[in-house]
């Protein structure tokens, strides 16, 4: 008789399958993150002065200003978010008028940043800024803000990105992050000017959908009439241009930003063609009160949360700085809130070790040795030599412990530690994750410290 | 069966083997007699003796569905599964492949293991402790004054495994019927896509019918009844199982949402590569198989009230929700639903013969949370709805076996699949009968 055992299954070694933002390996590391890394991380909003290092006109009325940090700090965010700027309009000693600007750049290049601010003649801000803001005009910021932003880690990096005008913004953002990035992503934009001079940053996104076959652009015109040389898509959004561009849009993540109506219109054209409502996600530029209220409100929680970690980066500061090089005080960021799960576990294993040994006044003490075993079930206080196996001498004092073949391959005596170390010489009676979860078997373990355990 | 001059040690003393002559031929009598195109006649879901047969000549013999690999995620996991009086371990190894071992003890025949999943290290059997290792060699036996005791000639038995597209099939015979790997590789790559490797058991479903598992099979090879599953209904076209000639006029409508449905469904899968036609060598070989893409009602993703999807994570690499159902029966116990945001198994373990256990197993992507991209609930809903219909219908069907006043009927045109499923298995026994 011949048997067969396939072994179809083996994993292979995985390429970087999942599109992973570079300071998500920040987030999920259990140590203190390295200073620069954990300054990239998309911590929390911040109150900080920045100061304009260049301005660069684009096409459709939108100029890009680029910023640095005053303290010289980058700037963490995520790709998509916003910020809100102090504009000094009315004059250095009036009230400041508070504006939104999504950031244009992408924080994988985080040492400047930039806003990119279409003209709007009719109104207040816009032609200040345009006027007024040049290389070295220094200004109050808060962020980032917006929860309008690429996810720090993604299995499936499919995404339809939908602008309109200069709705374009976060999408450059999200645009440029990707391209940035190596790992999988499929990438379809569709974009929505008026004229064909008017998309702002055209040339780098036909520059990028030429050298990265992960992601397509396409554009379309509005509803305005149509001069002879255009190749594009005409027209408003519609279902049509939506399956046309992304036929398998209901298995992708939409981000869309642009002016209110065109928002509306595309969610209800993207329910009809199949994507579900949790996989839209929309940045209005201009909406109804509703909407501006909802804006406010997340600048506010904003500011709170600069507030307060601010005052914590102060009070860490001043110990940081014992230990620091001066220059890199200005890095230290606040602490995060952030906490792993391995940090919770390693949190609790602490606590377990400072007040395992309770009330041990009724423990039974047996055996001599260097070593003590505190057996917390049987209320036994075994002394042991780190070259002797548990199982016998614990089994004699009295702990029951189950026991088979002696050798550490039935698992029968398993039990589990609760601090302290052992050397366990086992022959497969015990799987490695058990080993991780604090299991070991005493029949073939000695003992390296003073342990407690939870026999 | 073919008789080897030189019996294997294996088949000594197995008295179960031995019918009769007199009952045998009766028996036999009963197959050649087997009026196509009706169902079997009573004993044949009755008769104690023709269940062990039926163990004998079919669940010994070929390719078993077992679980997915879903099931047994990391090494050391295992699953245990009975087939009649064949108890099997399948256990998850260190390099990622699987091991099936007889659960049998090789000391006095203990279950070795007897819960019906877990995890463990080396293989102790609960009554003296004998300790086997994942490979089934028999590694630790206390033996008190034994001189001559040679573990090496106790192993655990193993039986044949293979895993296809993250399923896992056994087989207890010692040569196992070879056109099985054949079969795998007309539904790889329907399965593939779906990535098994990657998904999570959301929620297995036990049903005891009180049924013969022949009853179980034939009830799910047809569609005739499915008036009788309202949920079920909301997704699954009622035409299914019908042809262009004898769609009844109440179903026309249906019929015309169905064939446009079918339209898109393959225009995605021809973009996606994603194979669908239908393949159906049901009783012409002794894998049978049946697959094929088709599409679903509503919005053509899932099995729910509308067809929207129940599970927000896309399995594997698939790119889109709308794929309907990549569904495929396989002879002799197990059917299976691949969605793209889920998949459904279903397993059909005989315990006696009117006695049959139904596993279903709902899997997700394993990245998928439970209450925020999928309700548990909801995503279960209909086939524990529709389970449960059917086992009331297999249960009907046994009890009339049972009562004097049986005869077999008529399969209709729609129930061509039970038929063909009656013909593998009548097949099947007179060649080991033979
Ligand atoms: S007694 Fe068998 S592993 Fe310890
Ligand atoms: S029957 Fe298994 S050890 Fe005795
Ligand atoms: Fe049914």
């Amino acid at each position: 008789m011949t048997i067969t055992t396939t072994s179809i299954e083996v994993p292979e070694p995985q390429r970087v399958r999942d599109f992973v933002m570079p300071w998500n390996h920040t987030l999920s590391a259990n140590g203190p993150a390295a200073n620069a890394a954990r300054a990239l991380g998309p911590w929390h909003p911040q109150e900080f002065m920045a100061e304009c290092v260049e301005t660069i006109p684009e096409a459709g009325g939108l100029k890009t200003f680029v910023f640095r940090r005053l303290d010289g700090a980058p700037l963490a965010f995520r790709a998509g978010q916003y910020l809100n700027i102090a504009f000094p309009i009315h004059g250095e000693d009036q009230d400041p008028v508070d504006r939104s600007y999504s950031i244009s750049s992408a924080p994988t290049s985080p040492w400047t940043f930039s806003i990119t601010v279409k003209r709007d003649n009719g109104g207040l801000v816009s032609p200040w800024i345009h006027d007024h803001v040049e290389p070295g005009t220094v200004l109050d910021m808060l962020g980032p803000v917006g929860a309008f932003h690429l996810p720090d880690v993604e299995r499936r990096p499919r995404y339809l990105l939908l602008a309109a005008g200069a709705g374009i913004t976060p999408i450059m953002s999200m645009l440029r992050t990707i391209h940035a990035l190596p790992g999988r992503a499929d990438v379809v934009v569709l974009y929505h000017g008026a004229a064909p001079g008017e998309f702002g940053f055209a040339k780098e996104l036909e520059y990028i959908a030429n050298v990265d076959d992960r992601i397509q652009v396409f554009y379309s015109l509005g509803d305005r009439s149509v001069p002879e040389n255009w190749e594009w898509m005409l027209g408003r959004l519609t279902a049509q241009m939506l399956e046309q561009v992304a036929p398998d849009a209901n298995g992708r993540q939409v981000y869309a930003c642009g002016p209110e109506g065109y928002l509306n219109h595309a969610a209800d054209l993207l329910r009809k063609v199949g994507v579900d409502d949790t996989s839209v996600h929309m940045e209005f530029f201009s909406g109804d009160r509703k909407t501006l209220l909802e804006y406010q409100e997340e600048i506010s929680l904003a500011e709170d949360l600069a507030e307060e970690y601010a005052e914590e980066a102060a009070e860490q500061t001043n110990h940081f700085a014992e230990t620091q090089p001066a220059e890199l005080q200005l890095f230290q960021p606040a602490a995060t809130d952030i906490d792993t799960e391995a940090e919770v576990e390693a949190e609790a294993v602490a606590d377990a070790d400072t007040d395992a040994p309770v009330d041990d006044s009724d423990f039974t003490s047996v055996g001599e040795g260097t070593l003590t075993l505190s057996f917390i079930k049987s209320r036994i206080k075994l002394r042991i030599d780190p070259t002797e196996r548990i199982l016998g001498p614990a089994q004699r004092a009295g702990v029951r412990i189950g026991a088979n073949c002696q050798e550490g391959m039935c698992g029968s005596c398993k039990i589990v530690k609760i601090s302290g170390e052992v050397e366990m010489n086992h022959q497969g009676g015990i799987r490695a994750r058990e080993i991780a979860s604090g299991k070991f078997l005493p029949c073939c373990s000695t003992a390296q410290s003073d342990m407690v355990i939870d026999a | 069966m073919s008789i080897t001059s030189n019996p294997s040690r294996t088949s000594r003393g197995k008295l179960s083997s031995t019918v009769p002559a007199e009952q045998l031929a009766e028996i036999r009598e009963l197959f050649e007699e087997r009026r196509k195109g009706f169902s079997l006649d009573a004993p044949f879901y009755t008769d104690p003796t023709i269940f062990g047969m039926d163990m004998q000549g079919i669940f010994q013999k070929n390719w078993l569905f077992a679980a997915s690999v879903a099931e047994l995620p990391e090494p050391g996991d295992y699953v245990t599964v009975e087939y009649g009086p064949t108890s099997l371990l399948i256990m998850r190894k260190d390099d990622g492949g699987v091991n099936v071992l007889h659960n049998v003890c090789r000391h006095r025949g203990a279950r070795v293991l007897t819960a019906p999943s877990g995890s463990t290290g080396n293989l102790v059997c609960g009554y003296h402790s004998w300790t086997y290792s994942p490979e089934g060699d028999l590694i630790h036996a206390s033996a008190p004054g034994e001189t001559e005791f040679d573990k090496s000639c106790f192993g655990l038995k193993k039986a044949h495994s293979r895993v296809y597209a993250g399923l896992i099939f056994v087989c207890v015979a010692d040569e196992p019927p070879t056109d099985f790997d054949e079969v795998a590789k007309i539904f790889v790559p329907y399965l593939e896509p779906h990535d098994l490797g990657r998904t999570k058991v959301a929620y297995q479903q036990n049903i005891v019918e009180e049924g013969n598992w022949k009853l179980v099979m034939e009830n799910n090879r047809e569609c005739y009844h499915c008036d009788g599953h309202p949920e079920l209904a909301c997704s699954l076209f009622p035409t299914w199982g019908l042809t262009e000639g004898i769609v009844p006029s109440h179903l026309e409508e249906v019929w015309d949402r169905n064939k446009q449905a079918e339209n898109s469904l393959e225009e995605r899968c021809r973009r996606y590569g994603l194979p669908y036609e239908v393949v159906e060598e049901l009783d012409t070989r002794i894998a049978g198989i049946r697959i094929s893409r088709e599409p679903l009602d509503g919005e053509g993703e899932s099995f729910s009230p509308d067809g929207h999807r129940l599970s927000k994570k896309l399995l594997g690499n698939l790119r889109d929700f709308r794929l309907g159902r990549c569904s495929m029966h396989l002879q002799p116990n197990s059917w299976f639903h691949f969605l793209g945001d889920h998949v459904i198994t279903f397993g059909v373990f005989p315990i006696n013969e009117h006695q049959t256990l139904v596993r279903t197993t709902w899997l997700v992507a394993d990245d998928a949370v439970e209450g925020e991209d999928y309700d548990l609930d909801k995503l279960t809903h209909t086939w524990k709805q529709t389970n449960i219909q059917d086992k009331a219908f297999v249960e009907l069907c046994q009890q009339g076996a049972g009562s004097p006043a049986y005869e077999p009927g008529p399969y209709m045109k729609s129930e061509y699949q039970v038929e063909a499923f009656i013909n593998w298995y009548v097949q099947r026994m007179q060649e080991h009968m033979a």
